[in-house]
């Protein structure tokens, strides 16, 4: 599988109009027909897509990600450098998401119908709707420029010195307006899996059983059904994953956040083969990673369990 | 038509319909409704809306008509959404039926394939595609496609494989019907119903898609897209914030009345899967 | 009595307070130690200025490494020395002389002498560097009889004109004890470069800012004023305005803030628009025809197309007026060489039409003549802006053109290796001499795969004959009479159509200082830049 898509990778860069060469003419302002020659030769250019597909996989064989044509550094390096950053972004956006999303789903889904139920509903969908390029400028323009309160680019303070804590703590304030774009985005998605997945469990035996044993509303609630809505939801955080790595790529480029994103469309930019394949292949298999720990997480929460706890 | 009667009983479906009904409207009639080429300049720049009668929502950066932009917009932002949405159930529910009917090597191969495409988030897919093989509206619908059609296409397999050994099925064979025949012509239409479910969240996502590829200034310059509208306004957000809001506000209600629909399809389905167990 | 106490009291504590917070303004302005923050659009991945002479690269490195002379507002010629004192060409025009500058140093202690300036010229200026490969074609040797002398040896005689005006942008001197011996296209050095200049390259954090920190052995004693300057990479062109307004950055040059947006920016208090110091870098907006279409080989085609743009419109609602209208190949600004004494193609849609129907297309039944494919060049909202307005101004003199919006390199391979294009859209650099990179948009007999050159496929002899002749002229009076003849051959001819010509704007906090204080000053060394406390 992974085969495939390092294939289509090259096949597609191979069907484009340019490459790495004339990326890099363009902001190096010119250069004569020699100059261009060379730098073909230089970077394997003038070698056929076939024989530069060869060196790569060779290459990955022994888990080489290559050589970055745009950066002139490896691209192992480079993905490493920048992953983190995203890893942070993702992971506190799909908290948010997760978090407010479920807990708002809880409440829309404790009365259905209810005008709180309407109104969250509509209100997260508009969220869903808005493009997040959009989304994250509003934010900036607002808490960054008029408000001042939270900075509005970038991933810290440049060169503060600061470490440890205090620089955890740079980092998180810099991180909350593009969390908060992106995160928000996706709590739509979240907010209604748990609301319709409490509609449903609302109608099994055991929440009724539980209704006629006299529990009190709030606590069939907690205590049974928001613990089995917990399933599709986790399903949802799977699924959303991919969606988010796509997502961060506008958002890290409205922050001007240096993260995975903004280098898989440098990479498309300066029509970088190696790097381009890299970073399919590691979202790849991050994609697959968090699927692989969703279904485990799914194990351990599986329905039985929680129904046999209820009864 | 059970299906309709059950869709209209659904409030959120109805809702969304009437939305997008009035907006498809809009769409359609656009060449009547603003019949000049919405790209052509109307007047002075950035006119502000509710100024001059003959341009009611004022103009752009270059003195184009917005009220002209943001119906032309629809039609082709919708268009975008619509074509997406039919290549992506295409190529879905062909990859599926094949792969859930063949069986064996095929179906293992293709649902490798699937799995290729289903890992790789899909916004990177769209922008590595369109951005290397030039932007325009073909590129465009095909890019999103491309990243939309794996889950149809497990869907379809799923019913497939389930409706495969049913009674009809068995009856197709016996009557020496060729088994493409059956594949095509008996179990498809069976298995596109939860397709359809998926539908209209592709159509919301293209939408969605098409402006953020835009923002990253991969729009087709030839028409006018709501995408194009909010990323060229974007930069006047302070000073003409009408530019991006106006287009902001018609994606947000259109993709809001998509939802909607889906929500409708989707109790409507839930019904008839509680009243014919 | 006790009312004058207690006001007296009062009044103390209010200096007393006072005093408190100046002195909190001095401590925090201190702890910023100067630093100033400047927006950066993008990352080259290559920063030697002496291998490539791009404004994106002299942006950040003009501070590190410097030229043999900068442009300037006063100086003679338009030039102020900086590692070169003073230059003199021989009349033959076989030699040019440059007496340097005593007393400096390379930021890591070794001295500056003319064997960098040989090392530099010769091996890197020469066959390496995107424009000196032109202009030092004929350099054979550079003699070093001192340490602060060099003499530039050309096999064929070379106009001191233009390696004078070429001096600020392709002259940027390397230490040659870093270079030698080395492999000078990857040598590390280009990314942690080594200068002369009034900072230090301290670090870069990729997708994050370049650092330079304050050069206290600089040879201009008590320069430069900040401490440090720090070049914050800002991808989103709409995030520039919003961090100059939050004070994120102090300054953003080449026009980060879109024009659009500074008028509102103006009245934000605390923040200056700088329209000056770019008069050095003109860019110019100019129409590329491929003359193989066989429409566009038809002059009276050009000139209708020529005819058919407002030039009021591009300069008033495009830029702003933040522009030029333009009458030829030379900007105005340029005075050396510029002539108003050319064909000129006032705003005329009927004549346009009439000069359509004159050379044999007549509108179809839709109305349209013919058809061509639209490329604007992708790397300025104005040149994008300017595609969209053209398709517009070409429909009305019924050709209908079809717009193709490619993304950096997919342009460059269309336009100047593939030729798949009818008109295009480019914004071509003028730097101070049309022999630099002007002459090569319209000189014929080069190979396909040169950007930003004559892929149109127009041929001239007269006009080849002309751009001959001028390199050769080292008279000057004589070689600029031959640039007046060379614009007017264009203007009539229309290799390409030129609209207008700009300059880029700064937008910067009140606390900058001395900014445009040279014609290519964002570009330059920034030496005299300072924040005020």
């Amino acid at each position: 599988m992974l085969l495939i898509l390092v294939l289509a990778t090259f096949l597609l860069l191979e069907l484009a109009s340019g490459d790495a060469v004339d990326a890099y003419l363009v902001s190096s302002g010119g250069g004569d027909a020699n100059l261009v020659a060379q730098m073909r030769q230089h970077y394997g250019l003038d070698q056929s897509v076939l024989a530069r597909l060869w060196i790569y996989l060779a290459a990955l064989a022994h888990l080489d990600l290559g050589w970055s044509l745009a950066f002139d550094r490896p691209v192992g390096a480079l993905i490493a450098e920048r992953l983190p950053n995203t890893l942070m972004l993702m992971g506190a956006a799909l908290a948010l998401s997760f978090g407010l999303g479920s807990l708002l789903g809880v409440a829309a889904g404790a009365r259905p119908g209810s005008l709180t139920d309407r109104l969250l509903s509509v209100g997260s969908l508009a969220l869903y709707a808005i493009p997040g390029f959009w989304l994250g400028l509003v934010l900036v323009l607002f808490f960054a420029v008029d408000l001042r309160w939270l900075p509005g680019s970038g991933i810290e303070t440049i060169a503060s010195g600061k470490t440890g804590l205090a620089r955890a703590a740079d980092i998180a304030r810099h991180l909350v307006l593009p969390v908060a774009a992106l995160g928000f985005i996706y709590l739509a998605l979240f907010l209604r899996v748990m609301r319709s997945a409490m509609a449903e469990v609302w109608r099994l035996d055991f929440v009724t059983f539980a209704q006629a044993k006299g529990l009190s509303r709030r606590r069939i609630v907690w205590r049974h059904v928001a613990r089995n809505a917990l399933l599709p939801l986790v399903t949802m955080l799977g699924l959303q994953a991919a969606a988010m790595l796509g997502g961060s790529v506008v958002i890290e480029s409205v922050f001007a956040i240096p993260g995975f994103g903004r280098l898989a469309s440098e990479a498309v930019a300066g029509r970088d083969g190696p790097l381009l394949a890299g970073i399919i292949l590691v979202s790849a298999v991050m994609v697959i990673a968090i699927n692989l720990a969703v279904d485990l997480l799914y194990a351990w929460l599986d329905p039985r369990i929680g129904a046999g706890h209820a009864s | 038509m059970a299906f309709l009667r059950r869709y209209l009983r659904s409030g959120a479906g109805m809702a969304g319909l009437l939305i997008i009904a009035t907006i498809a409207l809009g769409a359609i009639a656009a060449p009547w409704l603003a019949p000049r080429d919405p790209l052509a300049i109307a007047g002075p720049a950035l006119l502000p809306p509710f100024t001059d009668a003959r341009l009611p929502l004022g103009t752009d950066r270059l003195g184009r008509d917005m009220l002209a932009g943001l119906i032309h917009g629809a039609r082709a932002s919708l268009a975008v959404g619509l074509a997406a949405m039919v290549a992506a159930l295409a190529i879905g529910s062909v990859v599926g039926t094949v792969a859930g009917f063949a069986g064996g090597l095929v179906d293992e191969a293709l649902m490798r394939v699937t799995d290729a495409f289903q890992v790789v988030p899909r916004f990177l897919l769209a922008l590595a595609f369109v951005s290397t093989l030039g932007p325009s509206i073909g590129t465009v619908v095909i890019a999103i496609a491309l990243g939309a059609w794996t889950e149809p296409a497990r869907l379809v397999r799923a019913q497939v494989l389930s409706l495969r050994e049913r009674d009809f099925v068995a009856a197709a064979r016996v009557i020496g019907m060729h088994p493409a025949e059956i594949a095509f012509r008996e179990i498809l239409p069976n298995a596109l119903t939860p397709a359809l479910a998926i539908a209209a969240l592709i159509v919301a996502a293209a939408v969605l898609i098409e402006a953020a590829l835009s923002f990253l200034g991969l729009g087709d310059p030839n028409i006018v897209t709501w995408g194009t509208m909010i990323a060229e306004g974007r930069n006047l957000l302070r000073t003409a914030p009408a530019l991006s809001l106006l287009p902001g506000l018609a994606l947000v209600i259109t993709v809001l009345g998509i939802y909607l629909v889906s929500e409708g399809i989707g109790d409507a389905l839930e019904r008839r899967g509680r009243t014919t167990p | 009595m006790a009312v004058l106490t207690v006001s007296r009291r009062l009044l103390l504590q209010g200096t007393a307070a006072l005093a408190g917070l100046a002195a909190l303004g001095l401590r925090a302005h201190a702890a910023g130690g100067g630093r100033l923050v400047v927006a950066a659009d993008s990352e080259p991945k290559n920063l030697n200025p002496a291998i490539v002479a791009s404004n994106g690269v002299f942006f950040v490195a003009s501070k590190v490494i410097e030229p043999l002379a900068e442009a300037s507002y006063t100086g003679e010629n338009g030039l102020a020395p900086r590692l070169a004192l003073s230059w003199e060409g021989s009349s033959d025009g076989l030699s040019v002389t440059f007496h340097l500058r005593p007393g400096v140093t390379w930021h890591d202690g070794k001295p500056f002498t003319s064997a960098d300036v040989a090392f530099s010229a010769l091996q890197v200026w020469k066959p390496l560097q995107n424009l000196g490969r032109t202009i030092f074609a004929d350099l054979t040797a550079v003699d070093t009889p001192d340490p602060l002398t060099a003499v530039f040896r050309f096999s064929q005689p070379t106009p001191i004109q233009l390696i004078r005006n070429a001096l600020p942008a392709v002259t940027a001197v390397l230490p040659r004890h870093l270079y030698e011996g080395t492999d000078i296209a990857t040598n590390p050095a280009n990314v942690q470069l080594v200068g002369t200049g009034p900072y230090k390259f301290a670090e870069y954090k990729p997708g994050q800012y370049y650092r330079l920190t304050r050069n206290d052995a600089y040879w201009d004693t008590g320069k430069p004023a900040l401490e440090e300057i720090v070049f914050r990479v800002l991808p989103d062109r709409a995030g520039a305005g919003a961090a100059l307004e939050a004070d994120e950055i102090q300054l953003a040059a080449f026009s980060a803030v879109p024009l659009a947006d500074l008028a509102r920016i103006a009245k934000v208090p605390g923040i200056k628009v700088i329209p000056e110091g770019y008069e050095g870098l003109t860019y110019q907006l100019v129409v590329e025809i491929n003359h193989r279409r066989k429409e566009l080989a038809d002059l009276k085609v050009r000139q209708a197309i020529a005819h058919a743009i407002d030039r009021t419109y591009v300069v008033d609602t495009i830029f702003l007026g933040y522009a030029t209208a333009s009458t030829g190949p030379v900007p105005k600004n340029a005075s050396e060489f510029y002539t108003a004494d050319v064909e000129t193609y006032p705003f005329d849609v009927a004549r346009a039409n009439a000069l359509l129907d004159e050379a044999g297309y007549a509108r179809g039944a839709n109305g349209v003549r013919f058809s061509l494919k639209l490329l604007p060049a992708p790397y300025f909202n104005e040149t994008r802006q300017f595609g969209d307005y053209l398709k517009q101004a070409l429909a009305a003199i019924g050709i209908d053109a079809q717009l193709v919006n490619n993304d950096a390199a997919a342009h460059i391979k269309a336009v100047y290796t593939d030729h798949a294009f009818d008109l295009a859209v480019a914004p071509p650099v003028f730097r101070g001499d049309p022999a630099i990179s002007t002459t090569i948009l319209v000189k014929s007999g080069l190979p396909a795969g040169v950007p930003f050159s004559n892929q149109g496929g127009f041929v001239s002899a007269e006009i080849d004959a002309v751009i001959a002749q001028a390199a050769r002229t080292v008279d000057t009076g004589a070689r600029t009479q031959l640039y007046k003849t060379f614009q007017k051959l264009v203007a009539a001819d229309l290799p390409l159509i030129n609209v207008a010509e700009w300059g880029f704007i700064t937008v910067a906090r009140d606390t900058v200082e001395n900014v445009a204080s040279n014609p290519r000053w964002a570009v330059s060394n920034w030496s005299d830049t300072a924040l005020k406390g």
